[in-house]
């Protein structure tokens, strides 16, 4: 087996960051996210490797928050659109989870299928390699089994990283573009037979099966209006949900230039459905939450045979009144 | 039917406008080619196109006609930001176009068919291009018969079609009607539910396409079904907020169905499968 010792991390991510922008979970202040490792400052910046799960997901790096579309000019009545900015860097994202990677699988469902590819995204996935850190040791949040990822052998890797004790990971080569990389660093890995750690037991189990079948029938059900009750629209869990993929499309322009971008946009707040004649389908916060979470867990389900959860327990954790993916599956499950 | 031919189909194509037509004081078609002439693409009845007022915004608009190979036509009520920048431009503008979106009107499958057209205000946009497409090819639609109505006369689009061309047209009717009475209209006055109501066109080998504001199309629904009409004969044409057209940016969901990728159209027996959230 190929092995890194823990304090050779560095310099493998100084290595790889000399041809790619290489993404890093890390503790930045009070946040914690993947970000480019040409920008960690070891007096505010803590690489943690370990943690399960950084709040804000990956999903940034292939999709970002806020993504220029293309510039333009104008003269008089003439307009010209003068750049398309399409991303080719080279990127890599060093330490994903099985979760998180599923839910780029997901993600290339929705933005690469169904009749459109969306070129602004297939640039960026294309040139990205990951690699996964397999999970041992599920967290007090985690459910990602239960959404039917293996979060021991992640999908979609080029390398897999397992932690086979406190001294180093194993550097599991899975695909050409993840050659291609070792290569890079080769002189930073050593040979060594070492025995992996066995997964231990999720705290959370839920029952996914037959939910998306279920909740047919379930769309006028009373238990809605409970279940919505608490729910403040801040829309947060939109926000670090690895799989949520909703954007708006807005202009910036001053003088005579500017340029399009996009950004992300949540379901959960009113104008993302405002039509500008006044009418609003899902007018209300109980309409704007049933909404997402059957998005989640029937309507993508029945688009994609798949439920746009995976699990991570993100939402779980930050939702400021208590709302969780997994009590609202047990609910339907039970109604 | 999803196939676009532009590389990234989030970027318009830059288009000219060649004529402005003031329909109605708050409604004006826009005539749009490409420039040295031409349009776009190509589009069929009931589609949809992105169109951007490049540095105000963008819009998704029904195709109200493609006049062959010379331009796009649309008409656009001004209602917010962008369609009240849209309103002050002038011949010549350029604009940025993306489409054709959606699935557009099943113009084969009503082949052979009485055609019953019911409009409500600036609804009238989408079924104008089925109706031209109805009279462009005559022979292929049997009977056909349009509803329309509007708040006032002043209010009423493409008058001249309505008034002057269409009812001139092969075993065609036109019943026009305003929501309140005024000075100098001697035609019906009441909502077109009602309207339609009254007229009890036959279902009988005729399909129903209606557009309008939602409240309007859900009457006319309940209309059209206490008037013998299955769900299968009754066609409607939706609007939700869009910012993408292509399927991924979530927002114009109904349930599963993305209109502008799904719809646009859809018949009255797949409304049904779908949540009332529209």
């Amino acid at each position: 087996m190929k092995v890194f010792k823990k304090g050779r991390l560095e310099k493998i991510l100084d290595k790889l960051s000399e041809s790619a922008e290489v993404y890093v979970p890390m503790m930045r202040g009070a946040q914690s996210g993947f970000f480019d490792y040409k920008t960690y400052n070891p007096d505010f910046d803590e690489l943690v490797l370990e943690a399960l799960n950084v709040l804000r997901p990956p999903k940034e790096v292939v999709f970002p928050q806020t993504e220029k579309m293309y510039s333009f000019k104008q003269e008089g009545q003439d307009v010209i659109i003068d750049k398309v900015y399409e991303d080719e860097n080279p990127r890599i994202i060093f330490g994903i989870r099985a979760c998180d990677l599923k839910a780029i699988e997901y993600l290339d469902e929705v933005f690469l299928t169904c009749g459109y590819e969306d070129a602004f995204y297939k640039k960026r996935r294309e040139n990205t390699v990951f690699i996964a850190n397999a999970c041992y040791t599920p967290g007090k949040n985690c459910f990602c089994e239960s959404m039917g990822v293996n979060p021991v052998e992640p999908e979609l890797a080029d390398i897999v990283l397992r932690e086979y004790s406190d001294e180093g990971y194993v550097w599991e080569v899975k695909t050409e573009k993840g050659e291609n990389i070792t290569r890079l660093i080769s002189d930073l890995l050593e040979d060594k037979e070492v025995q992996l750690p066995e997964l231990k037991k999720f705290v959370i189990k839920v029952d996914y099966d037959g939910v998306a079948e279920k909740l047919k029938g379930l769309f006028e059900h009373p238990m809605w209006d409970r279940l919505s009750e608490p729910c403040q629209t801040c829309g947060i869990c939109t926000y670090i949900c690895p799989t949520c993929h909703c954007f708006d499309i807005q202009v910036k322009a001053w003088g005579d230039e500017g340029y399009r971008f996009r950004c992300w946009d949540s379901c959960m707040y009113r104008e993302y459905t405002q039509m500008a004649g006044g009418h609003n389908p899902r007018e209300t916060a109980k309409e704007r939450f049933r909404n997402r979470f059957l998005h989640k867990l029937e309507f993508f389900y029945e688009r994609y045979g798949k439920p746009l959860c995976t699990g991570c327990g993100r939402c779980v954790f930050v939702c400021p009144s208590g709302v969780s993916i997994v009590k609202i599956i047990e609910e339907i499950k039970g109604a | 039917m999803h196939k676009c031919n532009c590389e990234n189909p989030l970027v318009p194509e830059i288009v000219e406008v060649i004529d402005i037509i003031d329909e109605t004081p708050d409604v004006k078609t826009f005539k749009v080619s490409k420039i040295g002439g031409g349009v776009p693409f190509d589009v069929m009845p009931g589609q949809l196109a992105m169109v951007s007022l490049v540095p105000v915004g963008e819009g998704m608009f029904s195709v109200s006609w493609q006049e062959d190979n010379d331009h796009l036509q649309f008409a656009i009520k001004r209602v917010g930001l962008m369609t009240d920048e849209l309103h002050r431009i002038e011949v010549g503008q350029k604009l940025g176009v993306r489409g054709p979106y959606g699935n557009g009107f099943p113009v084969e499958a009503c082949k052979g068919k009485n055609m019953l057209f019911i409009g409500g205000g600036i609804g009238l946009a989408p079924l104008r291009s089925f109706i031209k497409y109805c009279f462009k090819h005559r022979e292929d639609y049997g009977k056909i018969t349009i509803i329309y109505g509007s708040r006032s006369y002043a209010d009423l689009c493409f008058k001249d079609e309505l008034f002057d061309k269409w009812p001139k047209e092969k075993e065609t009717e036109v019943y026009v009607t305003i929501d309140k009475p005024e000075e100098g209209w001697d035609g019906h006055v009441g909502f077109v539910p009602s309207y339609l109501e009254e007229l009890n066109i036959s279902p009988e080998n005729t399909i129903a396409v209606t557009c309008g504001p939602p409240v309007m199309i859900k009457f006319v629904l309940e209309v059209l079904e206490k008037m013998g009409y299955t769900d299968d004969q009754v066609i409607t044409t939706l609007e939700m907020r869009m910012k993408c057209g292509i399927g991924k940016c979530g927002r114009c969901n109904i349930g599963s169905e993305y209109i502008c990728l799904d719809g646009p159209v859809f018949t009255l027996a797949q409304l049904k499968q779908l949540p009332p959230e529209w």
